[in-house]
């Protein structure tokens, strides 16, 4: 079941992407200045004969799409893909290798026992508690965005890599299925009618109805919306945070090479911090995504209460 | 001034003003919800759960704000 869910989720982030990276960057000859993995020397080299780029450049190159070729192997035209299909495809093992560790029955051992304590969570606390006694029916899906999203930050903060939620066409497409994980939800309960009707509180004032029908459309809009924005921006700036306190060191060698030395532990010292922030940033965006969706749902499949 | 001089330094106000607004709300969140859950520590998971979801909502507008800053300073 969760593999289901989640191949529909690949193939529509799949559809997504595709056109968003048609007009590829014509970034790609940016040398990448600062990485991860070689923060001080490369980044102070990179200082001193890189004038032309201004640190912008970096940032915005650091994070944005590109070109993905490995040891000059070309690997199509986005990182972010390949990321994104290697997150999904890592979840799918997960949770065949998590199955497996319940054939011999009786308890879990080892990654299956790790796994069961965050389903359980989803299920329990997440899904049933939000959407109700039915929560069960969603939990599945749930439980692929919450792995999804929290494989892939985590891929992110290895080096040479890319976080694909990090990218607007993959948390658009996440931020629609749950919509319309939404929407049938509502629609399976009260019938396409009265699903659009019930939108509306009962008991409205006539009058009011011309002012309630156009906010409640756009309400409907507003979650998914704000869902992908989130999760966009909060992949992004970890990472934006991370190269801007590396990018301190090639800009303070530029003034005197001593200032950069100096600047150079400090530097990967707070980044470092950053990093193990993104850890946790990790396990919350992923947390938040799967509540907030859940929550949608069991407001629209239960809109009374 | 010179046009760009001027947008960096309003991505800089706007980021000052930013992280002000969302550490004031998020502030005043976790004092509430702490306070209630040392007032009624049985009701300790729900508050994090209500807590958690109100900083989301906080953290997804101030989100909003910053990536206007940095459009502001990368453009």
């Amino acid at each position: 079941m969760i593999a289901a869910a989640l191949l529909l989720a690949a193939a529509l982030g799949q559809e997504a992407h595709q056109p968003a990276h048609d007009p590829s960057p014509a970034a790609t000859e940016h040398a990448a200045a600062t990485d991860h993995a070689a923060p001080a020397d490369h980044g102070a080299a990179a200082g001193a004969h890189e004038e032309g780029h201004g640190p912008s450049d970096v940032l915005m190159h650091h994070v944005t799409d590109q070109p993905f070729a490995p040891f000059g192997i070309h690997l199509g035209n986005s990182k972010h893909l390949i990321f994104f299909v290697i997150a999904a495809l890592l979840v799918i093992l997960l949770a065949q290798l998590a199955r497996r560790g319940y054939r011999a029955g009786g308890v879990p051992t080892g990654l299956a026992a790790a796994m069961e304590t965050m389903v359980v969570f989803v299920r329990d606390e997440i899904a049933e508690k939000n959407i109700g006694h039915d929560g069960r029916r969603f939990t599945p899906l749930l439980l692929s965005f919450f792995f999804f999203i929290l494989v892939a930050a985590l891929f992110g903060l290895l080096p040479f890599s890319a976080t694909s939620t990090g990218n607007l066409a993959v948390t658009l497409a996440l931020a629609t299925v749950s919509f319309f994980a939404g929407q049938w939800a509502g629609i399976r309960n009260f019938g396409v009618v009265h699903h659009f009707t019930g939108l509306v509180p009962p008991g409205m004032p006539m009058w009011l109805l011309p002012i309630m029908i156009p906010v409640e459309i756009l309400g409907l809009f507003s979650k998914p919306f704000a869902l992908m924005i989130r999760l966009f921006a909060n992949m992004l700036a970890g990472h934006m945070v991370i190269t801007a306190l590396l990018l301190l060191i090639p800009l303070m060698a530029r003034i005197t090479p001593v200032a950069g030395i100096a600047m150079a532990p400090v530097s990967i010292g707070l980044a470092l911090f950053i990093m193990i922030l993104e850890v946790l940033v990790a396990f919350i965006q992923a947390y938040i995504f799967t509540l907030l969706t859940s929550i949608f749902i069991g407001m629209y499949a239960h809109p009374a209460h | 001034m010179d046009p760009k001089a001027m947008a960096y330094l309003g991505a800089g106000i706007g980021a000052g003003l930013t992280i002000i607004g969302g550490a004031a709300g998020i502030g005043r969140l976790a004092g509430a919800a702490l306070e209630g859950i040392a007032r009624q520590p049985n009701a300790a998971g729900d508050i994090r759960g209500a807590m958690i979801v109100a900083a989301g909502l906080i953290e997804g507008v101030t989100f909003f704000a910053l990536i206007v800053t940095i459009l502001l300073a990368i453009k």
